[in-house]
């Protein structure tokens, strides 16, 4: 066994100056939550991955908005649009500086808390295979999964971004006499109702609106979360997001499916409630 | 409808408006819709009705089996609502149908007797511009999913409308002398066996009686729910529900599934 040679750091150091100085070499692998058979569904239609990405932000609802008042609660639907317009737009960078020409997948996860509305979206940076970098506000997103932004792609239509509507409206309180009025009647609550409808209308106008200043003709994929609010007695609220979407160049194209009959195990869907 | 809200918010309008210039929302899938365009029709709107209701209160006898009728009436009444203004903004929309409608009650921590009775499905329109409405000349709704909306049209079949029954039923507690003298035997409990017998007929019969005051020749994908909402364990709602269809007038060729055996889990 010969002795090791003796190291030359010199070299060494000199070495690594001039890799930083160019820069990493630009990297071929990629990396995304997309599962096989989307990746080549993607494939197939001659996208690729590029890169996971997230973009996620917090905005804060000044304290008392919940307890008292009428109409709507002006403050947490204007954190709420804020919320997810840095999220988009820190996504769409992260996806522009990955060389995506969109992001699909986009897993969002969104929460209304009294004193907040957090927002993180994550999902796949996808581009044409081997295509250059688009500027960023060219990159569309989509909460639809790969396999969906493939069959869109075959049909003709184009995936454009994702719209987000959201109010919160007070409901009156009914008066005592009312609430012991009612007590054992079958009545309609008209206040928890119409507020229900204020909140509703006013969530798809914004979500149409956002539909629209994208230059989308549709929305799909709607995702409706509605209720009143766990932590307000007396306030509802109303969340919608769905992907825009339009008409490609050459307008519809049919899928012609086919019927087929699955060999899969069947699925026993009633259930007989058990007497105590 | 008289008690019913009927001053809309402002944004009712500007949404509509919106929605009639040719941009379209839905709740479908990708698949779904692609299927609901493949039979020539197009979404127009994702269209719901809402209703908050209370339910009012009906002693029960302790070892007697009856309908609540009562509760009964509140369940028919409070989704009756829900699916009327649905079928309101569809008929505003222009549309022929309302596919993938969804029937909901949630109860929420703001009243022990308060539920919200909600529907929402799609509004759709045929692209040919035929009305496909139903025999009442109403939009027809249906809670089927559009990969069953497409399989359904090209059988020749066309969806009349949901069709729903239910029955609120108390079954009787067994006495103590009852309990006792079954116990350490193999027994049927005949008050049990009669009294979900009766309540399961009249959910079914009333459903069918809708299906047929619409003219159509079958239900198809009836579901029956059997729930206690917040009643106690005697007290069940039973619900069947399913879409009413009736067979077209001429025949179509049958489509030759493809037998296949898929690879997902």
């Amino acid at each position: 066994m010969s002795a090791p040679e003796p190291l030359d750091l010199r070299a060494v150091v000199r070495g690594a100056v001039a890799a930083l100085a160019t820069g990493p070499a630009p990297s071929t692998a990629t990396t995304s939550d997309l599962s096989i058979d989307e990746e080549l569904a993607l494939h197939s239609i001659g996208w690729e991955p590029v890169e996971l990405v997230s973009g996620v932000s917090i905005v804060s609802i000044p304290l008392g908005w919940w307890n008292w008042g009428q109409g709507e609660i002006t403050a947490a639907a204007q954190a709420h649009r804020h919320a997810f317009a840095n999220a988009i737009a820190r996504l769409h960078r992260e996806a522009a500086r990955a060389g995506g020409h969109g992001v699909v997948g986009v897993r969002v996860e969104g929460a209304v808390r009294p004193t907040h509305v957090e927002v993180a979206l994550v999902g796949s940076a996808v581009r044409p295979v081997g295509a250059p970098a688009r500027p960023e506000a060219e990159v569309f997103l989509s909460d639809l999964s790969g396999r969906d932004f493939t069959l869109l792609s075959i049909a003709g239509w184009e995936t454009v971004g994702l719209a987000v509507g959201a109010s919160f409206v007070f409901a009156p309180r009914r008066s005592v006499g009312a609430v012991l009025g009612q007590q054992t009647q079958n009545v309609e609550l008209t206040n928890f109702t119409e507020a229900m409808y204020a909140a509703r209308e006013t969530a798809m106008t914004r979500m149409q609106d956002a539909a629209l200043a994208l230059k989308g003709t549709g929305v799909v994929g709607v995702s409706i979360d509605e209720g009143p609010m766990s932590f307000a007695s007396h306030a509802v609220g109303f969340v919608v997001i769905g992907t825009v979407v339009r008409a490609g160049p050459s307008g519809h194209q049919r899928v012609a499916p086919i019927t087929v009959v699955p060999l899969d195990d069947a699925v026993v869907a009633f259930d007989a409630r058990t007497l105590e | 409808m008289s008690d019913a809200p009927n001053d809309l918010p402002e944004a009712t309008e500007h949404r509509l408006e919106e929605l009639e210039r040719g941009l379209f929302t839905s709740d479908l899938s990708v698949n779904e819709f692609l299927l609901i365009k493949e039979v020539g029709f197009h979404p127009v709107g994702l269209v719901m009705g809402s209703s908050i209701y209370h339910t009012g209160i009906q002693t029960r006898k302790w070892s007697q089996s009856q309908e609540l009728t009562k509760l009964t009436e509140a369940m028919y009444n409070a989704r009756e609502l829900a699916m009327t203004r649905m079928e309101e903004e569809a008929a505003e929309l222009g549309a022929d149908g309302v596919v993938g409608v969804r029937l909901d009650v949630n109860y929420y921590e703001w009243g022990k007797d308060a539920a919200e009775f909600i529907a929402v499905g799609t509004a759709v329109k045929a692209e040919d511009g035929v009305s496909r409405r139903n025999a009442l000349g109403k939009p027809f709704t249906s809670d089927l999913s559009g990969q069953d909306f497409w399989t359904l049209h090209s059988t020749g079949y066309a969806p009349q409308g949901l069709v729903m029954g239910t029955c609120v039923y108390h079954i009787a507690h067994r006495g103590l002398g009852q309990t006792l003298s079954t116990t350490g035997q193999n027994v049927e409990l005949p008050n049990f066996t009669q009294a979900l017998y009766e309540a399961r007929e009249l959910a079914m019969t009333r459903m069918q009686d809708e299906a047929t005051r619409l003219g159509a020749s079958g239900i198809v994908g009836v579901r029956l729910e059997e729930k206690s909402h917040q009643w106690g364990s005697h007290t069940i709602e039973f619900l069947a529900l399913g879409t009413a269809v009736t067979e077209g007038a001429d025949p179509v060729d049958l489509p030759k599934p493809v037998t296949i055996i898929s690879l997902d889990r």
